[in-house]
Protein backbone atom coordinates (compact mmCIF):
# COMPACT_ATOMS: atom_id res chain seq x y z
CA UNK A 1 0.00 0.00 0.00
CA UNK A 2 1.33 3.37 -0.97
CA UNK A 3 1.62 6.18 1.51
CA UNK A 4 -1.13 8.11 -0.28
CA UNK A 5 -3.48 5.12 -0.08
CA UNK A 6 -2.75 4.78 3.62
CA UNK A 7 -3.57 8.42 4.30
CA UNK A 8 -6.73 8.08 2.23
CA UNK A 9 -7.81 5.01 4.23
CA UNK A 10 -7.14 6.81 7.52
CA UNK A 11 -9.19 9.82 6.39
CA UNK A 12 -12.07 7.48 5.45
CA UNK A 13 -11.85 5.67 8.77
CA UNK A 14 -11.90 8.94 10.71
CA UNK A 15 -14.93 10.02 8.73
CA UNK A 16 -16.64 6.76 9.72
CA UNK A 17 -15.67 7.38 13.32
CA UNK A 18 -17.07 10.93 13.22
CA UNK A 19 -20.30 9.58 11.79
CA UNK A 20 -20.57 7.03 14.58
CA UNK A 21 -20.21 9.83 17.15
CA UNK A 22 -22.61 12.16 15.30
CA UNK A 23 -25.21 9.38 15.08
CA UNK A 24 -24.83 8.80 18.80
CA UNK A 25 -25.35 12.52 19.46
CA UNK A 26 -28.49 12.50 17.34
CA UNK A 27 -29.82 9.46 19.20
CA UNK A 28 -28.96 11.09 22.53
CA UNK A 29 -30.90 14.16 21.47
CA UNK A 30 -33.89 11.95 20.62
CA UNK A 31 -33.60 10.21 24.00
CA UNK A 32 -33.72 13.61 25.76
CA UNK A 33 -36.64 14.82 23.63
CA UNK A 34 -38.58 11.67 24.45
CA UNK A 35 -37.70 12.13 28.13
CA UNK A 36 -39.13 15.66 28.05
CA UNK A 37 -42.41 14.28 26.65
CA UNK A 38 -42.42 11.45 29.23
CA UNK A 39 -41.84 13.95 32.02
CA UNK A 40 -44.93 15.94 31.07
CA UNK A 41 -47.02 12.78 30.66
CA UNK A 42 -45.87 11.38 34.03
CA UNK A 43 -46.55 14.69 35.78
CA UNK A 44 -49.98 14.96 34.20
CA UNK A 45 -50.85 11.37 35.16
CA UNK A 46 -49.91 11.97 38.80
CA UNK A 47 -51.82 15.26 38.95
CA UNK A 48 -54.86 13.76 37.20
CA UNK A 49 -54.90 11.00 39.78
CA UNK A 50 -54.64 13.59 42.58
CA UNK A 51 -57.53 15.52 41.05
CA UNK A 52 -59.65 12.35 40.87
CA UNK A 53 -58.86 11.64 44.52
CA UNK A 54 -59.77 15.22 45.43
CA UNK A 55 -63.14 14.90 43.67
CA UNK A 56 -63.72 11.61 45.46
CA UNK A 57 -62.82 13.05 48.88
CA UNK A 58 -65.17 16.01 48.36
CA UNK A 59 -67.96 13.85 47.06
CA UNK A 60 -67.62 11.44 49.99
CA UNK A 61 -67.54 14.34 52.47
CA UNK A 62 -70.74 15.72 50.93
CA UNK A 63 -72.51 12.36 51.13
CA UNK A 64 -71.40 11.80 54.74
CA UNK A 65 -72.37 15.32 55.77
CA UNK A 66 -75.79 14.93 54.17
CA UNK A 67 -76.25 11.65 56.04
CA UNK A 68 -75.33 13.40 59.30
CA UNK A 69 -77.67 16.23 58.38
CA UNK A 70 -80.41 13.64 57.88
CA UNK A 71 -79.77 12.44 61.42
CA UNK A 72 -80.11 16.02 62.64
CA UNK A 73 -83.48 16.14 60.82
CA UNK A 74 -84.73 12.99 62.51
CA UNK A 75 -83.48 14.21 65.92
CA UNK A 76 -85.34 17.45 65.31
CA UNK A 77 -88.53 15.60 64.35
CA UNK A 78 -88.26 13.66 67.60
CA UNK A 79 -87.75 16.83 69.62
CA UNK A 80 -90.71 18.49 67.88
CA UNK A 81 -92.87 15.47 68.73
CA UNK A 82 -91.67 15.80 72.33
CA UNK A 83 -92.67 19.48 72.36
CA UNK A 84 -96.14 18.60 71.09
CA UNK A 85 -96.52 15.92 73.74
CA UNK A 86 -95.38 18.31 76.48
CA UNK A 87 -97.70 21.00 75.14
CA UNK A 88 -100.73 18.71 75.18
CA UNK A 89 -99.89 17.41 78.67
CA UNK A 90 -99.10 20.77 80.31
CA UNK A 91 -101.10 23.29 78.31
CA UNK A 92 -103.82 23.78 80.95
CA UNK A 93 -101.34 23.99 83.79
CA UNK A 94 -99.28 26.55 81.86
CA UNK A 95 -102.35 28.68 81.13
CA UNK A 96 -103.35 28.51 84.83
CA UNK A 97 -99.92 29.56 85.99
CA UNK A 98 -99.70 32.34 83.41
CA UNK A 99 -103.07 33.74 84.47
CA UNK A 100 -102.06 33.55 88.13
CA UNK A 101 -98.86 35.43 87.40
CA UNK A 102 -100.62 38.15 85.41
CA UNK A 103 -103.38 38.58 87.97
CA UNK A 104 -101.32 38.29 91.14
CA UNK A 105 -98.00 39.57 89.91
CA UNK B 1 3.15 -2.42 8.27
CA UNK B 2 -0.19 -3.57 6.90
CA UNK B 3 -1.10 -5.23 10.21
CA UNK B 4 -0.36 -2.21 12.33
CA UNK B 5 -2.25 0.00 9.87
CA UNK B 6 -5.29 -2.15 10.27
CA UNK B 7 -4.95 -1.98 14.04
CA UNK B 8 -4.85 1.79 13.82
CA UNK B 9 -8.07 1.82 11.81
CA UNK B 10 -9.76 -0.51 14.27
CA UNK B 11 -8.60 1.62 17.15
CA UNK B 12 -10.06 4.77 15.59
CA UNK B 13 -13.42 3.03 15.08
CA UNK B 14 -13.33 1.42 18.48
CA UNK B 15 -12.68 4.78 20.20
CA UNK B 16 -15.54 6.30 18.26
CA UNK B 17 -17.89 3.51 19.39
CA UNK B 18 -16.85 3.94 23.01
CA UNK B 19 -17.46 7.67 22.77
CA UNK B 20 -20.83 7.04 21.12
CA UNK B 21 -21.82 4.65 23.91
CA UNK B 22 -20.77 7.21 26.50
CA UNK B 23 -22.85 9.90 24.82
CA UNK B 24 -25.92 7.63 24.74
CA UNK B 25 -25.37 6.42 28.28
CA UNK B 26 -25.08 9.97 29.53
CA UNK B 27 -28.28 10.97 27.70
CA UNK B 28 -30.17 7.99 29.14
CA UNK B 29 -29.02 8.79 32.65
CA UNK B 30 -30.00 12.40 32.20
CA UNK B 31 -33.42 11.35 30.86
CA UNK B 32 -33.93 8.99 33.74
CA UNK B 33 -33.07 11.70 36.27
CA UNK B 34 -35.36 14.20 34.54
CA UNK B 35 -38.21 11.72 34.80
CA UNK B 36 -37.53 10.88 38.43
CA UNK B 37 -37.23 14.57 39.41
CA UNK B 38 -40.47 15.36 37.60
CA UNK B 39 -42.26 12.48 39.32
CA UNK B 40 -41.03 13.61 42.72
CA UNK B 41 -42.18 17.16 42.11
CA UNK B 42 -45.53 15.98 40.77
CA UNK B 43 -46.01 13.73 43.84
CA UNK B 44 -45.27 16.72 46.05
CA UNK B 45 -47.82 18.82 44.14
CA UNK B 46 -50.29 15.92 44.34
CA UNK B 47 -49.76 15.74 48.11
CA UNK B 48 -50.57 19.45 48.32
CA UNK B 49 -53.73 18.86 46.24
CA UNK B 50 -54.66 16.02 48.61
CA UNK B 51 -54.10 18.13 51.72
CA UNK B 52 -56.19 20.96 50.29
CA UNK B 53 -58.89 18.46 49.31
CA UNK B 54 -59.09 17.19 52.90
CA UNK B 55 -59.27 20.77 54.18
CA UNK B 56 -61.98 21.66 51.64
CA UNK B 57 -63.88 18.47 52.47
CA UNK B 58 -63.94 19.38 56.16
CA UNK B 59 -65.09 22.90 55.30
CA UNK B 60 -67.82 21.47 53.05
CA UNK B 61 -68.92 19.04 55.76
CA UNK B 62 -69.09 21.83 58.36
CA UNK B 63 -70.95 24.08 55.97
CA UNK B 64 -73.60 21.45 55.16
CA UNK B 65 -73.99 20.46 58.81
CA UNK B 66 -74.07 23.97 60.20
CA UNK B 67 -76.68 25.02 57.64
CA UNK B 68 -78.81 22.03 58.61
CA UNK B 69 -78.28 22.48 62.35
CA UNK B 70 -79.14 26.18 61.99
CA UNK B 71 -82.30 25.37 60.05
CA UNK B 72 -83.34 22.74 62.61
CA UNK B 73 -82.65 25.08 65.53
CA UNK B 74 -84.91 27.61 63.85
CA UNK B 75 -87.63 24.98 63.43
CA UNK B 76 -87.39 24.14 67.15
CA UNK B 77 -87.47 27.80 68.13
CA UNK B 78 -90.46 28.43 65.83
CA UNK B 79 -92.31 25.53 67.37
CA UNK B 80 -91.54 26.69 70.91
CA UNK B 81 -92.68 30.20 70.02
CA UNK B 82 -95.87 28.80 68.49
CA UNK B 83 -96.58 26.80 71.65
CA UNK B 84 -95.81 29.75 73.95
CA UNK B 85 -98.02 32.04 71.82
CA UNK B 86 -100.78 29.48 71.98
CA UNK B 87 -100.57 29.42 75.79
CA UNK B 88 -100.47 33.20 75.97
CA UNK B 89 -103.62 33.23 73.79
CA UNK B 90 -105.22 30.74 76.18
CA UNK B 91 -104.31 32.99 79.12
CA UNK B 92 -105.74 36.01 77.29
CA UNK B 93 -109.01 34.16 76.72
CA UNK B 94 -109.19 33.31 80.41
CA UNK B 95 -108.43 36.91 81.38
CA UNK B 96 -111.17 38.18 79.04
CA UNK B 97 -113.64 36.00 80.89
CA UNK B 98 -112.30 36.74 84.36
CA UNK B 99 -115.44 38.62 85.32
CA UNK B 100 -117.16 35.25 85.57
CA UNK B 101 -114.64 33.90 88.07
CA UNK B 102 -115.43 33.79 91.80
CA UNK B 103 -112.67 36.09 93.07
CA UNK B 104 -113.19 38.72 90.38
CA UNK B 105 -114.04 41.68 92.58
CA UNK B 106 -111.09 40.98 94.87
CA UNK B 107 -108.85 41.00 91.80
CA UNK B 108 -110.27 44.31 90.59
CA UNK B 109 -109.82 45.86 94.04
CA UNK B 110 -106.23 44.71 94.16
CA UNK B 111 -105.51 46.06 90.68
CA UNK B 112 -107.15 49.39 91.50
CA UNK B 113 -105.27 49.67 94.78
CA UNK B 114 -101.93 48.98 93.04
CA UNK B 115 -102.69 51.61 90.39
CA UNK B 116 -103.66 54.28 92.93
CA UNK B 117 -100.56 53.49 95.01
CA UNK B 118 -98.42 53.79 91.88
CA UNK B 119 -99.53 57.32 91.01
CA UNK B 120 -98.99 58.38 94.63
CA UNK B 121 -102.12 60.46 95.27
CA UNK B 122 -105.59 59.79 96.61
CA UNK B 123 -107.01 62.43 94.25
CA UNK B 124 -107.11 59.94 91.43
CA UNK B 125 -109.36 59.02 88.57
CA UNK B 126 -109.71 55.27 88.38
CA UNK B 127 -111.05 53.83 85.13
CA UNK B 128 -112.12 50.21 85.13
CA UNK B 129 -113.40 48.09 82.28
CA UNK B 130 -113.82 44.34 81.86
CA UNK B 131 -115.63 42.10 79.45
CA UNK B 132 -118.99 40.78 80.62
CA UNK B 133 -119.47 42.93 83.71
CA UNK B 134 -122.41 44.99 84.68
CA UNK B 135 -121.85 48.57 85.77
CA UNK B 136 -123.42 47.83 89.10
CA UNK B 137 -120.84 45.20 89.94
CA UNK B 138 -117.95 47.49 89.17
CA UNK B 139 -119.60 50.42 90.89
CA UNK B 140 -119.31 48.45 94.10
CA UNK B 141 -115.59 49.12 93.82
CA UNK B 142 -116.16 52.79 94.80
CA UNK B 143 -116.10 52.34 98.58
CA UNK B 144 -112.84 50.45 98.32
CA UNK B 145 -111.07 53.44 96.72
CA UNK B 146 -109.50 56.33 98.65
CA UNK B 147 -111.93 59.01 99.67
CA UNK B 148 -110.88 61.57 97.01
CA UNK B 149 -110.77 59.12 94.14
CA UNK B 150 -113.21 59.15 91.24
CA UNK B 151 -114.38 55.89 89.71
CA UNK B 152 -115.14 55.68 85.99
CA UNK B 153 -116.66 52.43 84.76
CA UNK B 154 -115.95 51.87 81.08
CA UNK B 155 -118.45 50.10 78.82
CA UNK B 156 -115.77 48.06 77.12
CA UNK B 157 -112.75 46.21 78.45
CA UNK B 158 -109.65 48.35 78.86
CA UNK B 159 -106.87 47.35 76.43
CA UNK B 160 -109.14 44.58 75.09
CA UNK B 161 -108.53 42.18 77.97
CA UNK B 162 -109.78 44.40 80.75
CA UNK B 163 -108.13 46.15 83.65
CA UNK B 164 -107.70 49.37 85.55
CA UNK B 165 -106.03 52.68 84.69
CA UNK B 166 -105.39 55.28 87.38
CA UNK B 167 -104.37 58.87 86.73
CA UNK B 168 -103.95 62.02 88.80
CA UNK B 169 -106.44 64.84 88.41
CA UNK B 170 -104.44 66.53 85.63
CA UNK B 171 -104.00 63.29 83.80
CA UNK B 172 -100.24 63.86 83.82
CA UNK B 173 -99.40 60.83 85.89
CA UNK B 174 -100.99 57.68 84.59
CA UNK B 175 -100.53 54.10 85.69
CA UNK B 176 -101.93 51.51 83.36
CA UNK B 177 -102.76 48.37 85.29
CA UNK B 178 -104.70 46.62 82.54
CA UNK B 179 -104.04 42.94 81.98
CA UNK B 180 -102.33 43.82 78.69
CA UNK B 181 -100.04 46.33 80.43
CA UNK B 182 -99.28 43.82 83.19
CA UNK B 183 -98.44 41.21 80.56
CA UNK B 184 -96.09 43.66 78.87
CA UNK B 185 -94.39 44.47 82.16
CA UNK B 186 -94.01 40.82 83.06
CA UNK B 187 -93.15 39.72 79.55
CA UNK B 188 -89.87 37.92 80.23
CA UNK B 189 -91.11 36.48 83.54
CA UNK B 190 -94.25 35.24 81.79
CA UNK B 191 -92.34 33.63 78.95
CA UNK B 192 -89.92 31.86 81.27
CA UNK B 193 -92.80 30.65 83.46
CA UNK B 194 -94.59 29.19 80.42
CA UNK B 195 -91.37 27.74 79.07
CA UNK B 196 -90.42 26.11 82.36
CA UNK B 197 -93.94 24.72 82.82
CA UNK B 198 -94.19 23.22 79.33
CA UNK B 199 -90.60 22.38 78.48
CA UNK B 200 -89.15 22.04 81.97
CA UNK B 201 -86.46 24.61 81.20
Amino acid sequence: MSGIDAVKRIVETEAKARKIVEDAKTRAQEVLQKAARDVEAARQAILDQAQRQRDEVLSRAKIEAEAEAGKSDSDTEQTLAGYQKAFQARKDEAVDRAVQLIVRG
Amino acid sequence: MSESFEKLQNRILSDAKVKAEDILHEAEEKASKMLEDARQKARKDADAVGAKARFDAEALRRSILSAKVRANRLRLLDEKNRIVRSIVSGAEERLSAIAQSPGFMDTVKKMASEAVDAIGTDQATVRVGFEGTKGKELNSLGPALPRGAKLVVEDSPIDELGGVIASDLDGKVVFNNSFRARMDRMDSQLLSLISSTVFGE
